[in-house]
């Protein structure tokens, strides 16, 4: 045990924690790792503490078999590379660039049958996934005409409008899939790529390969806590 | 209190009431322990001076997408890491050498199904799985027992079976499937194992890195060492799969998908590049419509068990020889058992 390796344990749980305190962490991971993440951070910054203590009071490993033992940190330098990173600027939440590499979520996959919305002043907010099932079921009949707001990214210029997308993630982001809606009918400059945007419209028929929003309303916005579905 | 369980973990290295009793060794072992600690300073230094320089790298679309796509990678693993490291600490310092050996049944054709099974206890993905094997491996159990185990263990743990029957909604028998197949394809690494894989391959993790002293004590220290060493080998890992999902166009994934019966290795082949955890993989597999059935079992199967951040993992803490034929061997009876089992099943 050696101080090096307690104070890369003590700053792997303060980023830990850090992260978890800040809720940046939800751009990684899903939120239902929260309390684990800020369970394993302590538990690491405990660890930490013990061996910093204990290194500080007697000095490196007094074991004269070291040698043999490969007491040191070993690889546990490659740890402080994303720890200084994070410590500085959080990688953003995943843009546009996946959108066009990553499969894009199968939307029959969670093929149910939808109520029929009910038409009201006040759109609701709607998810992108379920967006694309209600327009795949019966080609959107269950949206009767009401209108409803959509939350997610300009991930770049269709023929006619853009396209608006957010990703699914099942436990991190490296498994993200995206879902996408082509927003039409604006008038003026489309937001620009990888803008977060909340869109307010009616879902219009015939789409063919993605699902269309005829667009009422587009109010450019910060990225959401919460950036994935 | 805190200064007796210092003496505890003192006791541990071995050496006891030491630091006076050999007054020449000190100095330079207080200068490397200082060396240590200012090396992780300068980096932590370093890293906020070149914090401009950082933030002008994330403004590239790639870059970022690699760098977010790592974090998580790395975040994901953690608290299965640290359950892991926890678990084997507290086998290094509870469970007493003989145990394992007896629990095992002697001949490896009854110990090799019964390690695949007990695989099931276990709830968590494949960071937290090495570790352990390793500790059950220096805790005197048989090297194809352990091994298996860490193949099963990710592969057919109540979470995974309960994600994948979420990811495949009324497809129960991709669940069957699933569980079949994995045990399959641990219990014959397993026999292989035994029947041809020399044990001087696992000298270091069998010799490793074993505490004796006081069980609270040897349980810090194995807890720091297996904590930095998984851990940093998890980094490369994630490195690695992130480099893969940044540079990889769309295309490719198209291309192999209408290759037919290739689509069974490609989609094993993307397992082992895209190392997506063991609890997520199943809603990857869902999402992969344009690939037969079977192929997204060889997905499902293969992942858990050989990937780019587990052949680090493994290549670290067993050495590279063991990992340049156990990873082939896996990755071949992981893909044979789910075409056999897709065949039969899907």
């Amino acid at each position: 045990m050696t101080a090096a390796g307690g104070t890369i344990s003590l700053l792997i749980g303060a980023v830990l924690l850090r992260l978890t305190l800040t809720d940046t962490y939800r751009r990684y991971v899903r939120p239902e790792l929260g309390p684990w993440l800020a369970l394993a951070g302590a538990a690491v910054i405990v660890l930490g503490l013990v061996t910093l203590l204990w290194a500080l009071r007697h000095g490196q490993e007094p074991d004269p078999n070291a040698h043999e033992h490969e007491h040191g940190v070993g690889p546990g330098w490659l740890l402080l590379a994303p720890i200084a990173a994070l410590l500085l600027v959080a990688p953003p939440t995943l843009g546009s660039y996946g959108v066009d590499r990553a499969a894009n979520v199968d939307i029959r996959s969670g093929a149910r049958v939808f109520d029929p919305l009910t038409r009201t002043a006040d759109p609701a907010p709607m998810g992108l996934l379920e967006f694309s099932q209600r327009a795949f079921e019966h080609d959107g009949a269950s949206f009767n005409g009401a209108a409803m707001q959509l939350t997610g990214f300009a991930a770049g210029a269709e023929d006619r409008g853009f396209r608006l997308a957010r990703y699914q993630i099942a436990c991190c982001a490296a498994d993200a899939a995206p879902v996408v809606v082509r927003v039409v009918g604006t008038a003026g400059d489309d937001p620009p790529r990888d803008q977060w945007v909340t869109v307010t419209g009616t879902f219009r028929p015939g789409g063919e390969e993605l699902p269309e929003l005829a667009a009422t309303s587009i109010v450019e916005i910060p990225a959401p806590e919460d950036p994935y579905e | 209190m805190l200064a007796q369980f210092f003496r505890r973990i003192q006791a541990v290295s071995g050496t006891g009431t030491v630091n006076e009793a050999r007054p020449g060794t000190v100095p330079a072992r207080r200068l490397r322990s200082d060396m240590g600690v200012a090396v992780v300073v300068l980096v932590v230094v370093a890293a906020a001076v070149l914090r401009p320089l950082l933030e002008d790298l994330l403004d590239r679309p790639a870059v970022a997408h690699w760098a977010t796509i790592f974090v998580s990678i790395a975040l994901a693993a953690m608290p299965f890491l640290v359950l892991g490291v926890t678990i084997s600490a507290a086998i290094a310092a509870f469970v007493s050498p003989g145990f394992l050996p007896r629990l095992l049944p002697d001949r490896p054709g009854l110990a090799v199904p019964v390690a695949a099974a007990a695989g099931a206890a276990l709830p968590g993905c494949e960071c937290g799985s090495v570790p352990i094997a390793r500790r059950l491996m220096a805790r005197g159990a048989p090297a194809a027992a352990a091994l298996t185990f860490l193949l099963s263990s990710p592969a057919i743990n109540p979470v995974v079976l309960v994600a994948t029957a979420v990811a495949f909604p009324g497809q129960p028998e991709v669940v069957g499937a699933r569980l079949l197949a994995s045990l399959l394809a641990a219990i014959a690494v397993g026999l292989v194992w035994a029947r041809f894989g020399g044990d001087t391959l696992l000298e270091r993790a069998r010799r490793g890195h074993t505490h004796e002293g006081r069980p609270l004590s040897v349980f810090a220290a194995t807890a720091q060492h297996d904590l930095l060493q998984a851990g940093g080998l998890l980094i490369v890992g994630a490195a690695t799969a992130a480099t893969l999902q940044t540079a990889m166009p769309r295309s490719v994934l198209d291309t192999v998908s209408e290759s037919g019966a290739l689509s069974v290795l490609a989609l094993a082949g993307l397992a082992v590049l895209m190392a997506i955890c063991s609890e997520a993989d199943a809603f990857v597999a869902a999402s992969l419509t344009q690939f037969s059935l079977t192929s997204r079992l060889a997905f499902m199967v293969v992942g858990p068990m050989v990937d780019v951040k587990l052949i680090a993992l493994q290549a670290g803490t067993f050495g590279g020889r063991f990992a340049l034929r156990f990873a082939p061997l896996t990755f071949a009876a992981a893909v044979t058992s789910s075409v056999l089992v897709g065949w039969w099943l899907l």
